[in-house]
């Protein structure tokens, strides 16, 4: 199983064409030096046997015949024939001298065909072939001479270069698959072990990560991003489980006190009145719990981000002179003081219909959750950069390691859930900066709370 | 009245039906798209009810054609809940007001009634008049009897709105949206706390209470 896999890995692959194009290379070079040295050796052999060849034709011309008789007894006499192969023939083709039985009189050279004479003694201490090159010349009188040298130098330098050439890339070869099998296994034992987390990550257990070598190379990087996209889907899905178990939560009090109402309405009204008042009170708890419901489908929907294609041109300041007339009534009825301040223009881009609900949503906060004679700042500063939009008000805070909680669907400081609201409103806030590019800042304004959200401007 | 409602889902079809038809209007009935269209272009009603979602033809496209062809029947746009761009859509495609389901049934009531008293936009009054209670709107000054009375601008502009629905009940949504300009149900008292200082303002030391309050429903102004 593994084998086989370790066979098909990326890494292998390359190894193995890699050795390959190595292995051509390599045999080239093995060629060239064969085909070199053999000429080189040949040509060494051919100009000893040519030298000789032709000092003895001379000798024939000039000296006659038996001179060479004798010169050819005497070289073959040397032991093992070390002197080289000799053949004289007489016109009539009867063999006159030499260490050779019979030579095919016909001039030229020649490496094959020649057959060491039974009786010839070679040195065999060398573990070579023995092969006898040599050149064939017709004397003028018709006679045939033959001198020919034992070539085994050259074919032994031949065996050698064959044999190192096959040891050699033996070896590389055993080297190269080698090193692929330890390169591809610790390749597969990296992808081994990201596919494993993938797997268990996929069976629920979400806080597995990828290992990360630390050599920085691409493997290493690849597994960085995973392990980062791990995290980002395991705060989603820790979210998305926080969000459910809120939504039923907060959804099951609301329903289960209008079942109790319509119960007891059942079985113990009397009067059309009774019965009425309780339809009313049900009527109430399913526009809340519908509220709810649309505050939810209006979070997922700002969140999916399609309101960005409407982004328009839109100024603060009007819209801050609209809240102000329609909250500095609602304020002062609650026994608070609003104080506003805006630039006479401040441009921004956005969505002015939620840019509103934003600010509206922190002003209603301040208003609802401060106690009466609070100051409550509704502010527009900017800067040439961006715009800040900032609620303040003096009264009980937040408590700094809340900040960060307010802000999530259906968190409520008041843990018994009895004040009125859906825990909603700020998470809106969130989501509506965050459209935006931006986000809320909540800060001690020593004392009271601080909101602020801060715009680029374009 | 004579109302088309075109409405696939047979719950929602039924309980308008039932309300309107309680309230003596005759109501036509189109079950999808292709059926309402057709209706809706060979008989004249006063005014039509249609759901967006629709087998078919959707209702966008449906006013956008009964527009296209000089059809001007006031239109109420019904949309799922949550669907904030849906009322960009609907207006632009020619509807006259847009409702969020699920509603009270009084709310599309009072929407039907302000639609069928759009005055002609040539027929532009300059003073209004409700009672004893009169307004100027070019010198922008309200009168009760002979009374001056001294009103802010956003009450100035709630006053309006009032008296132009002539004596009908006004949602509170209604008001957010047409004297605010909100689209979103704020979670203070905004409507309540400004109706309470207008109606101090112009019931306060008069014999008779002008600007009702209709519990569970909303406000209506009349003499």
């Amino acid at each position: 199983m593994l084998s086989s896999r370790l066979f098909r890995t990326i890494s292998f692959q390359l190894t193995a064409f890699y050795c390959l194009i190595f292995a051509v290379g390599f045999l080239s070079l093995l060629l060239i030096t064969y085909l070199t040295t053999t000429t080189a050796l040949r040509s060494q052999i051919q100009t000893e046997v040519l030298d000789q060849l032709r000092t003895m034709t001379t000798e024939a011309e000039t000296d006659g015949i038996t001179t060479v008789v004798e010169d050819i007894i005497e070289k073959t006499a040397v032991a093992n024939n070390s002197a080289g192969f000799y053949f004289l023939s007489g016109p009539d083709g009867q063999k006159l001298a030499g260490n050779l039985d019979a030579v095919v009189p016909t001039a030229g050279w020649r490496e094959t065909g020649l057959n060491f004479p039974t009786a010839a003694k070679v040195d065999t201490t060398l573990d070579v072939d023995h092969q006898i090159w040599g050149q064939g010349n017709r004397l003028s009188d018709g006679s045939f001479l033959f001198v020919g040298k034992d070539a085994r130098h050259v074919l032994a330098a031949q065996e050698e270069i064959v044999s190192s050439a096959a040891w050699s890339s033996g070896i590389a070869f055993l080297l190269a698959v080698l090193a692929s099998i330890y390169a591809s296994r610790g390749f597969l034992r990296r992808i081994d072990n990201i596919n494993q987390t993938s797997l268990t990550i996929m069976d629920g257990n979400l806080s597995q990560r990828i290992p990360v070598s630390g050599t920085a190379d691409e493997l290493d990087k690849l597994s960085a991003n995973l392990n980062r996209l791990f995290d980002s889907n395991q705060s989603l899905m820790e979210s998305l489980k926080q969000v459910s178990s809120n939504i039923a939560h907060d959804l099951r009090t609301p329903l289960s006190r209008m079942q109790q109402g319509l119960e007891t309405a059942r079985s113990c009204a009397k009067t059309k009145q009774e019965l009425t008042t309780a339809i009313d009170a049900a009527v109430v708890e399913s526009d809340q719990l519908l509220a709810t419901f649309a505050a939810l489908l209006r979070i997922a929907q700002i969140e999916s981000g399609t309101r960005k294609a409407g982004f328009k041109q839109v100024d603060l300041s009007k819209m801050f002179d609209r809240i102000a007339t329609a909250y500095q009534a609602v304020a002062e009825d609650q026994h608070k003081v609003l104080v506003t301040s805006w630039p006479s223009v401040c441009m921004v881009t956005g969505d002015e219909e939620l840019l509103l609900q934003m600010t509206v949503n922190l002003l209603e906060n301040a208003i609802r959750h401060t106690p009466a004679g609070t100051q409550i700042g509704l502010a527009l500063a900017q800067t040439k950069s961006d715009a800040s939009i900032i609620v303040s008000d003096s009264g009980p805070g937040i408590p700094v390691d809340q900040c960060q909680k307010v802000l999530e669907h259906f968190y409520r400081l008041d843990a018994s859930r009895t004040t009125e609201g859906n825990g909603l409103g700020l998470a809106l806030v969130s989501a509506i900066a965050k459209l935006h590019g931006s986000q809320v800042v909540l800060e001690d304004n020593q004392p009271g709370l601080r909101a602020r959200v801060s715009l680029l401007r374009r | 009245m004579k109302l088309l409602l075109i409405e696939d889902d047979k719950q929602m079809a039924e309980f308008i039906l039932r309300g309107l038809k309680e309230q003596g209007h005759v109501v036509d009935h189109a079950t999808d798209g292709k059926d309402g269209l057709f209706i809706a272009a060979s008989e004249k009603y006063d005014a039509m009810i249609v759901d967006r979602m629709l087998p078919a033809i959707d209702g966008l496209r449906i006013l956008k054609m009964l527009r296209s062809t000089g059809n001007q029947t006031p239109a109420i746009f019904l949309t799922t809940m949550g669907g904030i761009d849906d009322r960009v859509e609907g207006l632009e495609a020619g509807a006259d007001d847009y409702l969020v389901k699920p509603f009270a049934f009084a709310e599309l009531l009072a929407r039907l009634a302000a639609l069928m008293r759009r005055p002609p936009v040539s027929n532009v009054k300059t003073t209004l008049r409700v009672g004893e209670l009169q307004i100027d709107l070019l010198r922008r000054v309200v009168k009760r009897g002979d009374r001056v009375v001294d009103l802010q601008p956003q009450e100035f502009k709630l006053l309006e709105y009032l008296m132009r629905s002539d004596g009908r009940i006004v949602t509170r949504t209604m008001l957010l949206e047409n004297v605010w300009d909100f689209h979103f149900d704020p979670q203070t008292s905004v409507v309540e706390t400004h109706i309470s200082r207008l109606r101090g303002k112009i019931d306060k030391g008069f014999q008779s209470e002008m600007l009702k309050t209709v519990r569970g429903v909303g406000y209506s102004l009349r003499a």
